[in-house]
């Protein structure tokens, strides 16, 4: 089961991106205004992205969520999401790495 | 007015320091012993009083009388062993000397009065302290990776510590604290403990406590403050850079979300225990000897993972007889973003519960590590940049502690060389 969100903070920038792939409804608000694109992880995904990425942690005291990802996977993330208008990129973004 | 230098106790507050040059006699041909970090900023606080009554590193019976009772052996409130941990050889070289002189970073720091040498089974330590022995906790870790003798005695300063910028500007003593107090003329100061870049949740933590704090005082000639007291200590990679705790701070006094006459920013140099409730007594035990007259306690106040309920550091004060702690708890619970409030508003006033939106410091700083600029409810825009700028100055180009930071930052600070 995907339970462990991933959050992907949504600027201008992004937001206009999301707009004209005609995707802005995954973005939701999460905390006083600001947006957020949540991909999900199995339990399997969530150890093996804290084992790729030592910095990142789980938020395990409030959102469950993974965060501290460096920048540049958050981007990669957000960029599979308008390749495959999809949230479900976390195994693709993996094979990615593997590869 | 007199001014009132009573800490922990109702001992007085004595700052242990002498300059090197008084020093130079006595230490001649001492014994040197070399002492970790962690050592040396406790070294430094017992010497100003932070740590008042202590007067030096505890001995076997006051650390047996805190595991089993949190008291001195004296029955004197505390909760935290302070102890001087050194190896075998260093032991018995300081046993056979009777007083040594110890440094740190091969520098001269201070003289020790070696009065009790010993050893101590460092795990009972961290259970009774902790209740846990997981290597999970990192308070556990501290006990663990300490030497296995210790040595008790006094310690006097010999050598004064050099706070590099920005730490100069917010390095106030126990009685320079007490000094600037009666000059804002606060008659009640609440210390509010952080090691975090202040969000608005925060803000409001300490504008609710400043209410509490002010209760029936007058409101036309402000009498109450807030202390923002900053735990400078050893960072781990994902940590706020220190520069970037004091100096947001700072920030918000600077913007104006702070007058500059309720207000004010200093730090402790301290190496957390994440001891959840003992460590909160610690804390207030420590912030009355900087003379405040109230701390408050938010969830899970020192707490790590999921070692302590998140309220067990509200609870361990009911248990406290009001006389062994002359500094009062002021208690909060969390402050939230509430959409149908449209509002940061307190969960003890907010009713819709299933709207509430909560601040997570780690999601936020998430958003700070992807550079989106997070909503002016969520963070004041000064705060966002000057975190933005202290990532480029200090932390070279993170405002997080990376190994970089922690292998060539500058340091807190330095001592002499003589």
């Amino acid at each position: 089961m995907k339970k462990y969100p991933i959050n992907i903070w949504i600027n201008e920038e992004r937001y206009k991106s999301l707009i004209e792939k005609g995707l802005e409804h995954l973005a939701k608000d999460v905390l006083a205004g600001m947006k957020v694109i949540q991909v999900f992880c199995t339990e399997e995904e969530k150890e093996k992205i804290l084992k790729l990425f030592p910095t990142a942690k789980l938020d395990t005291s409030t959102t469950n969520s993974i965060e501290l990802l460096p920048p540049e996977v958050k981007n990669k993330i957000f960029k599979l999401i308008l390749k495959r208008k999809s949230l479900d990129v976390v195994g693709e973004l993996l094979r990615e790495i593997d590869r | 007015m007199k001014m009132d230098f009573t800490g922990q106790g109702g001992k007085q507050i004595v700052e242990r320091v002498i300059s090197y040059n008084e020093a130079k006699g006595e230490i001649e041909g001492l014994e040197k012993i070399e002492i970790s970090g962690r050592c040396a900023r406790e070294c430094i606080n017992i010497s100003y009083g932070f740590f008042t009554p202590l007067e030096g590193f505890m001995k076997q019976e006051d650390i047996t009388a805190v595991c089993d009772k949190m008291t001195l052996k004296d029955g004197t409130l505390w909760s935290i062993p302070i102890v001087l941990d050194v190896d075998e050889k260093d032991a018995e070289r300081a046993e056979k000397a009777g007083k040594v002189l110890l440094t740190y970073r091969n520098k001269p720091l201070a003289i020790c009065e070696v009065e009790d040498v010993f050893k101590y089974e460092r795990m009972k330590m961290a259970e009774a302290i902790l209740g846990t022995t997981s290597k999970k906790h990192p308070g556990v870790r501290i006990f663990a990776n300490m030497e296995n003798t210790f040595i008790g005695g006094k310690v006097t300063l010999i050598n004064q510590p050099k706070f590099n910028r920005p730490f100069d500007r917010f390095w106030y003593t126990p009685k320079r604290l007490r000094e600037e107090f009666r000059k804002r003329g606060w008659k009640r100061v609440v210390a509010h403990q952080t090691r975090n870049v202040p969000h608005t949740g925060h803000e409001w933590l300490m504008k609710g406590a400043w209410f509490s704090v002010n209760g029936e005082l007058s409101v036309e000639k402000l009498q109450s403050g807030i202390l923002v007291s900053c735990i400078i200590g050893p960072k781990r990679v994902g940590d706020y850079i220190d520069e970037a705790i004091l100096l947001s701070h700072k920030t918000l006094q600077e913007a104006g979300y702070f007058r500059d006459d309720i207000h004010m920013v200093s730090f402790v140099l301290w190496d957390m225990r994440y001891a959840g409730p003992k460590e909160a007594i610690f804390h207030a035990i420590l912030r009355k000897n900087m003379g405040c007259t109230h701390h408050m306690f938010g969830r899970d106040h020192a707490g790590v993972g999921s070692f302590y309920d998140p309220y067990d550091a509200h609870r361990i004060f009911d248990r406290i007889d009001n006389k062994s702690l002359e500094i009062k708890p002021v208690r909060v619970l969390e402050w939230w973003y509430c959409p149908v409030c449209n509002e940061v508003t307190y969960s003890g006033f907010c009713a819709h519960i299933n709207k509430r939106q909560n601040f997570s410091g780690t999601m936020i700083r998430s958003m700070i590590q992807d550079r989106v600029k997070p909503t002016s409810l969520i963070m004041r825009p000064e705060v966002f940049e000057i975190v933005q700028h202290c990532a480029t100055r200090y932390g070279f180009g993170s405002p997080f502690s990376t190994e970089k930071y922690l292998r060539e930052r500058q340091p807190v600070f330095e001592l002499e060389s003589f």
